[in-house]
C-alpha cells in the first residue's frame, strides 16, 4: 500500500467550517496567548514540535507552532484531520507501524513524524476547529496522565478562543450600538420614547429641535402635551405638534409599542409636515385653477362656434337677400377670426404654464427695443400714433425671452389703447429700478382711460375675465393672464396703479439677473 | 295665433341668430341682460323665454330662470335655457332651476326651432 488513508469528514463539516471562518482566526498574525501554550507543551512533553492546528477545508493552518517551519500543510496528509474525529486524545505511538500514516509524506519525508498526540479544540456547541498536538521524530509511549495533561492544555486553547470570540462580539455590539445611536442622533424625524403611562422618557436631537427644548426638559412630561394625543399605537396620524414655547406645527405621528428591560414602552416618530400640507394645498389650488380654466375655456370656445355653426347652417338652408347674406357671412368671418385668436392665446398660455422656464429662450434684451417693436406691430397708424415713449439713457439689458416679453408688453399696450379715449396719449416709460433690493428695468404703460376699481384690479389676471365697463372692446380676457405668466417665469413683477375714471398705470419689472422660474412655483 | 318669444343673450350675434332661427314662429323680442329682460317681462309675458345662462356680470340666466318659475305671474311661460356649458351636471342644474328645456351651444338652428315648436305646442 503506497497511499495514505485520508480521514473521513466530520458529520458537521459544513457547520464546523462556518464556525472556523466566523472566528476569524485563519491567517491571523501570531498571538502570544497561543504561543505560550505550544511552548509550554513542547517543554512539558519534551518534544521538538507542538502546534495549534486549525483544520480548514483543504489545509491545516497553524495558529501557533513550535519546531515547525511550515505555516500550513495539506489536509490530506494531516494527522489532526483524524484527531478531530474522536473525543479522546489521539495518540500515534509509531507512525511507521500505523497503516493510516505509514506511507504519509509526513512520515517518510524530511519532517519524519514518528510520534503524534493530538487533543481536539472544542468551541461552542461541540464544534472541533482543530487540535493542540505534539510531534516527535522518534516513537514514544504516551500514558494516561500525559493524555490528561494534553487535554487540559487543549481546553486552555479552547478558552482562549472563546475569550477572543467574546471580545469580538462585545466590539461588534459596541459598534452596532454606536451606529444606532448615530442613526437616532441624525434622523431628521423626531423620536420620542414614552413609558407605559405615556410620559416622555427620552428623545433624539430632532425632537429637541422640533419641540424647542432639551431632552432633560422634555423628560417626564405627558406625551399629550407635545403631540396633542394620549400616546397609543397609531400609524401616520396627522395632528398638531406643540412646542414648549406654545408654537404649533402640523405633525405626522406614528407610534409603536415596545418592551424595554421587561417594561412596556411606546416609541413615536414625529414628522413636521407643514411643508407637505402647504404643498398639498398648492397642488389642490392649481388643480382647481386648471379645472376652472378649462371650464371657462370650453365656454369661450363654444360661444364663437355657436355663431359660426348657426349662421352657416342658416345660409345653407334658408334664402336671404344679398345684403343680409353678406352680413351673416361677415359675422361668421369675425367669429372665426376671434376663435383663432382665442386658440392661439390659449396655446401660448398652455405652453408657458406647462413648460415654465424650459420653454423660454432668454437672451440679453434691451427693453427699449422691445417697446419699439411693440409700437411698430400696431397696424392702425392712428392708434400707433397715440404712443409716447420715454426711455432713460444707458439702460442695462435684462436677460429674458424676447418674444414672450414682447407679447406681454403688447397685451398691456393693447389694453391701454382699448380702455382709453381715441386720440388720448398712452405714455410708456422705461427706467432702471430696483425691487426688493434687486436691480432691474421697469416698463410703465400709463393711459388716461376709464381706470379700474380695486376689485377689477384683482380680477384682471383671471383667465377670460374682461372689464365690464366697455363691452364693445374686442378681446378674449387672456391678455393679462399671459402677462402675469410671462413675468412670473422671469421672476419679475407686474404692478397696477389705477382709479376708476383716472387712467391706469401698469408696470412690468424684470430683474437684470434673471433666474427663470417655474411658472407654477412662482405664483 | 301669433306666438311671442323673448330672447335674452349678452352676445348680439347670438341674439340675431336666435331671432332668425325662430322668426317663423311669431314675434321675437330681445334683451341683452337679466335686468332688461325683467323690464320687458313686467310689461308683457311671452309664450317662450330663450335664456342664456352666462349673461356677464350680474344676475345669471340660471338665477333668473328660478325666479321666474317661482313667480305666479309668469305661470305658463316656457323657458328654454341656452348654455355653452354642456356637462351633465350643468344640464341637471338647469333643469333643477325649473327650465323646460336645456340647449347646449353650439346648436343647430333647425334643432332650436324644433325644440321651440315642441315647447310652444306642449
Amino acid at each position: 500500500m503506497n497511499q495514505t488513508t485520508n480521514a473521513p469528514l466530520p458529520d458537521d463539516e459544513a457547520r464546523r467550517l462556518q464556525v472556523l471562518i466566523d472566528l476569524d482566526l485563519l491567517d491571523s498574525p501570531p498571538d502570544e496567548r497561543f504561543d505560550r501554550i505550544t511552548r509550554l507543551a513542547a517543554r512539558l512533553f519534551d518534544v521538538p514540535t507542538a502546534l495549534v492546528s486549525l483544520l480548514d477545508a483543504e489545509r491545516q493552518w497553524f495558529k501557533s507552532r513550535v519546531g515547525m517551519p511550515l505555516s500550513e500543510t495539506p489536509r490530506t496528509a494531516s494527522f489532526c484531520a483524524h484527531a478531530i474525529l474522536q473525543d479522546e486524545v489521539m495518540v500515534v505511538v509509531d507512525a511507521c507501524q500505523d497503516p493510516r500514516f505509514a506511507n504519509s509524506p509526513m512520515v517518510k519525508g524530511e519532517h519524519a513524524v514518528r510520534f503524534y498526540a493530538g487533543s481536539p479544540i472544542e468551541v461552542g456547541d461541540g464544534v472541533r476547529i482543530g487540535t493542540l498536538c505534539i510531534v516527535d521524530r522518534v516513537p514514544r509511549e504516551f500514558g494516561h496522565e500525559e493524555r490528561t495533561l494534553l487535554r487540559d492544555l487543549a481546553g486552555i486553547v479552547a478558552n482562549e478562543v472563546a475569550a477572543l470570540e467574546l471580545k469580538a462580539m462585545a466590539e461588534r455590539e459596541r459598534r452596532s450600538a454606536s451606529a444606532v445611536q448615530a442613526l437616532l442622533e441624525h434622523l431628521p424625524d423626531g423620536v420620542l420614547l414614552f413609558d407605559g403611562g405615556g410620559n416622555i422618557v427620552s428623545c433624539n436631537p430632532a425632537a429637541e429641535r422640533m419641540f424647542g427644548a432639551p431632552c432633560q426638559a422634555l423628560a417626564g412630561l405627558p406625551g399629550a402635551t407635545l403631540i396633542g394625543m394620549q400616546p397609543a399605537v397609531v400609524a401616520r396620524h396627522e395632528g398638531a405638534g406643540r412646542r414648549l414655547d406654545g408654537g404649533a406645527f402640523a405633525a405626522e405621528v406614528s407610534i409603536a409599542a415596545m418592551t424595554l428591560e421587561g417594561e412596556q414602552h411606546l416609541v413615536a416618530t414625529v414628522r413636521d409636515i407643514a411643508w407637505h400640507r402647504a404643498e398639498q394645498e398648492r397642488v389642490r389650488a392649481a388643480n382647481l385653477r386648471r379645472h376652472d380654466f378649462f371650464r371657462t375655456a370650453s365656454h369661450e370656445l363654444r360661444t364663437p362656434m355657436a355663431s359660426i355653426l348657426g349662421f352657416s347652417e342658416l345660409l345653407l338652408k334658408r334664402e336671404f337677400d344679398a345684403a343680409t347674406g353678406r352680413e351673416l357671412i361677415d359675422i361668421i368671418h369675425r367669429q372665426a377670426t376671434r376663435l383663432v385668436g382665442l386658440v392661439n392665446q390659449m396655446l401660448d398660455l398652455a405652453r408657458i404654464d406647462a413648460g415654465g422656464s424650459a420653454q423660454m429662450h432668454p437672451v440679453p434684451l434691451d427693453l427699449a427695443d422691445v417697446v419699439a417693436r411693440v409700437g411698430a406691430a400696431i397696424e392702425d397708424a392712428a392708434e400707433a400714433g397715440r404712443i409716447v415713449v420715454q426711455a432713460a439713457p444707458g439702460l442695462a439689458p435684462v436677460v429674458a425671452d424676447p418674444l414672450r416679453v414682447q407679447q406681454a408688453l403688447a397685451n398691456v399696450v393693447a389694453n391701454a389703447l382699448a380702455y382709453s379715449a381715441p386720440g388720448s396719449k398712452v405714455e410708456i416709460g422705461i427706467a432702471a429700478e430696483a425691487r426688493n433690493g434687486r436691480a432691474g428695468v421697469a416698463v410703465t404703460v400709463a393711459d388716461r382711460g376709464v381706470g379700474m376699481t380695486p376689485d377689477q384690479q384683482r380680477q384682471v389676471y383671471d383667465a377670460f375675465w374682461r372689464a365690464g365697463a366697455l363691452p364693445d372692446v374686442p378681446g378674449n380676457g387672456l391678455g393679462m393672464t399671459i402677462v402675469r405668466e410671462v413675468v412670473a417665469v422671469h421672476c419679475g413683477l407686474v404692478e397696477i396703479v389705477s382709479n376708476p375714471g383716472d387712467g391706469t398705470r401698469v408696470t412690468l419689472w424684470l430683474p437684470l439677473e434673471s433666474r427663470l422660474a417655474d411658472a407654477e412655483a412662482a405664483r | 295665433m301669433t306666438r311671442r318669444i323673448l330672447v335674452v343673450d349678452d352676445q348680439p350675434d347670438l341674439r340675431l341668430l336666435i331671432r332668425l332661427s325662430l322668426r317663423a314662429l311669431g314675434e321675437v323680442a330681445q334683451a341683452a341682460s337679466a335686468d332688461a329682460a325683467l323690464a320687458q317681462l313686467a310689461v308683457s309675458k311671452p309664450d317662450l323665454l330663450v335664456l342664456d345662462i352666462w349673461l356677464g356680470e350680474g344676475v345669471s340666466g340660471l338665477q333668473l330662470c328660478r325666479k321666474l318659475k317661482d313667480d305666479p305671474a309668469m305661470a305658463g311661460m316656457k323657458i328654454m335655457l341656452l348654455s355653452a356649458c354642456g356637462q351633465q351636471s350643468d344640464v341637471a342644474a338647469g333643469l333643477a332651476a325649473g327650465a323646460d328645456h336645456y340647449m347646449v351651444k353650439p346648436f343647430s338652428p333647425e334643432a332650436l326651432l324644433e325644440a321651440a315648436v315642441g315647447l310652444l305646442n306642449g
